[in-house]
């Protein structure tokens, strides 16, 4: 019996380990000798639980899966290691990846030094205000190839095979080739939600405002309302509603040109080389509304009612509400005077004998007042 | 009955007007002054046909009313949804129009057909009293425009209703209120048009306007398209149902928009000045007021009297 079930167990756990052996990745330098075991984690001294739990088979679909973890954290020497103070930063030079066009060891550092050069750009580490910045990973997260699809579709893969012959490499170009394809633009209401998730955010808002009061420093007139005048401008209400064809944060903001680096290289307003600066905004405009010219550009595309941001709309509005109310308040009033006013014509003579339809029932016939 | 000043007046226009003879316009006479002084015993003893009675609107203005009717409400329904986005209703109320890339295109489309019926009223307006100009019967009383009287029929309806008065004034074809609903409705539309405009040809309104001006305008505008429109909603749903269903008398509906015809019971009561048209302009309805008055015995005249005197002699 236990014989038995020494070789049950030895069996599923066969069965277990190859299926984790065909998803994992090549552990060559044994890091997952500790991080595979879920309850790797700590409290760091700002009281955040961080996890340091690496599960193979999920990295193993991801699109790094290929890149020994010391490429990116060049950091750990030694086994095991000491405490890591850097991080993970984007722009370092991988070792083992070389980039197919040229040969050289593969490296995010174009898009990188782009994104430096923006109003973005930060340091990993940062402890003033710039650590509100966005870095890589707060738009990019390690994403798995093709979350939806198990695996590669076998139909696809049966072809590949018949002349790239390796099953492997056929699934790794499928993965990699589809997830560019499927997912080349994130859809509009995913841009609003991710420039929201900061700018959107009052208390960020607040201690920039407030900071930037102290240093003297410029700070885009509309960056205390960017999100919520952008939510109700017909740009973004149509976005909300999934209209594809208005304008997005990025459709704006960033240049038209390559925009897979434009959005990368996002400046404000107040530096001229951003497209809704003074001088490229009508440029800007025309992207969409071809008819549009430099009176066309004075238009507010984030309009707002407050008194500090539009003079004019925050009285335009109190004058309509006020006319509004009153002529509402007027009719209902008058509705209601009229109806207790005309009891002296008898609402119960009205509703049974009045110039209506009831007129038809016999109870009107040959009445007389 | 005593007519008025203003009312005899209006009788004496509509007979000239009608070129109507001296018998006739004696027979007018003897009957309006047989009636009973008291207006509200006479429409509450008149025939009506819930239907209508008299004629009132011509087909144009019914189609009109019609065009108003559907495309105001379609509208309303395809815009509420874009202005109240954050509105818990917003979503799925979208959702039923077809969801904004279908309501986008329905809005339009009907916006233009508001456009439309907007230039079929101006058209019709002006053609028909131009004609009635050129054949000599006219009279400024009979049309929605503004008159002072207006003002003291509001203001003697206003001491009506608080019991201050005994009873309604004597109104036109169209009393204040409809010309008040009226020349709102009409502003309305235009603002609607206008910065309706302003939104689907925001390059065409800042080529014309100058640029220190460009960007107020299209705020205004902004503003005034979702103000007018609730505030049209809400005329509509507490003022124009008010007064066309839910008033005492009017419940559940008027026939109008769709017949042309007002009840006489209501033509006498709220525009008992036309009434006196009608009774110059059609033989036949001078005959129905008589028979019903001599049935219900409240005309009292003398021939009334003598033979009220008679049947009770014989009886």
């Amino acid at each position: 019996m236990i014989n038995k079930l020494t070789i049950i167990a030895l069996f599923i756990n066969v069965v277990l380990y190859s299926n984790m052996a065909t998803a994992s990745f090549d552990d060559d330098e044994a890091c997952l000798m500790c991080h595979k075991y879920p309850n790797m984690a700590r409290i760091t001294d700002d009281g955040a639980r961080r996890s340091y739990y690496v599960m193979p088979e999920i990295f193993a679909n991801t699109v790094h899966r290929n890149v020994p973890c010391r490429d990116c954290h060049t950091y750990i020497n030694e086994l095991p290691h000491k405490k890591v103070d850097t991080g993970v930063t984007c722009n370092t030079e991988c070792h083992s990846i070389k980039n197919p066009a040229t040969g050289k060891p593969f490296s995010h550092k174009i898009i990188y030094d782009a994104y430096s050069k923006s109003v973005h750009g930060r340091k990993k580490i940062e402890t003033s205000l710039e650590n509100d910045k966005p870095y890589c990973i707060t738009c990019h997260t390690n994403p798995l190839y093709n979350p939806k699809e198990e695996a590669p579709p076998k139909h696809i893969i049966d072809r590949c095979v018949l002349c790239h012959e390796d099953e492997k490499f056929a699934k790794q170009w499928y993965k990699h080739t589809s997830r560019r394809i499927n997912e080349v633009k994130r859809s509009s209401i995913e841009i609003v939600a991710l420039c929201s998730s900061c700018h959107e955010d009052q208390k960020l808002i607040d201690r920039h405002v407030k900071q930037a009061k102290i240093d003297e420093r410029a700070l885009g007139k509309k960056f205390p309302v960017a999100v919520e005048s952008y939510k109700h401008s017909f740009h973004g209400k149509l976005t909300k509603y999934g209209f594809t064809k208005t304008a997005n944060c990025l459709d704006c903001h960033a240049e038209k040109d390559n925009y897979y680096k434009s959005v990368h290289e996002i400046l404000p307003s107040r530096h001229e080389d951003s497209p809704v600066s003074k001088t490229n905004r009508v440029e800007t405009c025309k992207r969409c509304h071809i008819y549009a010219d430099e009176s066309y550009a004075n238009l507010d595309p984030h309009p707002t009612s407050y008194q500090e941001d539009n003079v004019f709309r925050y009285y335009t509005e109190i004058i309509y509400s006020l006319v509004g109310d009153f002529a509402l308040a007027a009719l209902i009033g008058l509705s209601i005077l009229e109806t207790i006013g005309r009891r002296r014509d008898g609402v119960a003579w009205r509703l049974l004998h009045g110039s209506s339809w009831r007129r038809k029932s016999k109870r009107g016939r040959d009445r007389k007042i | 009955m005593q007519l008025s000043n203003h009312a005899s007046s209006v009788l004496e226009t509509s007979m000239q007007q009608n070129k109507i003879d001296d018998a006739e316009k004696k027979e007018i006479e003897d009957l309006i002054s047989a009636l009973p002084q008291d207006r509200v015993v006479i429409y509450k003893n008149v025939v009506s046909n819930p239907i209508g009675d008299i004629y009132r609107y011509n087909i144009h203005i019914r189609i009109q009313h019609m065009l108003t009717f559907v495309t105001f409400l379609t509208l309303a329904f395809t815009g509420l949804p874009i202005y109240f986005f954050d509105a818990i209703w917003a979503e799925p109320f979208n959702s039923l129009m077809g969801g904004v890339n279908v309501s986008r295109i329905i809005h339009r489309t009907i916006a233009a057909v508001m456009i439309f019926s907007m230039i079929y009223h101006i058209v019709t307006i002006t053609l028909g009293p131009l004609a009635r100009i050129k054949l000599g019967i006219f009279d400024i009383r009979r049309t929605i425009i503004p008159l002072f009287k207006d003002i003291r029929d509001f203001k003697d309806d206003i001491l009506y209703f608080s019991g201050n008065r005994k009873e309604r004034p004597e109104m036109d074809k169209f009393n204040y209120k409809q010309k008040i609903h009226y020349f709102a409705a009409a502003f309305g539309n235009l603002v609607m048009v206008i910065s309706g405009s302003s939104f689907l040809f925001p390059a065409f309104w800042a080529s014309i306007l100058p640029d220190s001006m460009v960007a107020h305008f299209q705020e205004l505008m902004r503003i005034s398209h979702p103000h007018e429109a609730l505030l049209a909603l809400l005329v509509i749903a507490f003022w124009h149902w008010y007064n066309v269903h839910l008033a005492p008398g009017r419940f559940p509906m008027q026939w109008t928009f769709l017949t042309g015809k007002i009840t006489r019971e209501h033509q006498i009561e709220e525009h008992f000045l036309e009434y006196l048209r009608n009774l110059v302009e059609d033989p036949e309805e001078r005959e129905h007021l008589r028979d019903m008055m001599e049935s219900r015995e409240l005309l009292n005249d003398d021939d009334t009297e003598q033979k009220m005197d008679a049947g009770d002699s014989s009886s």
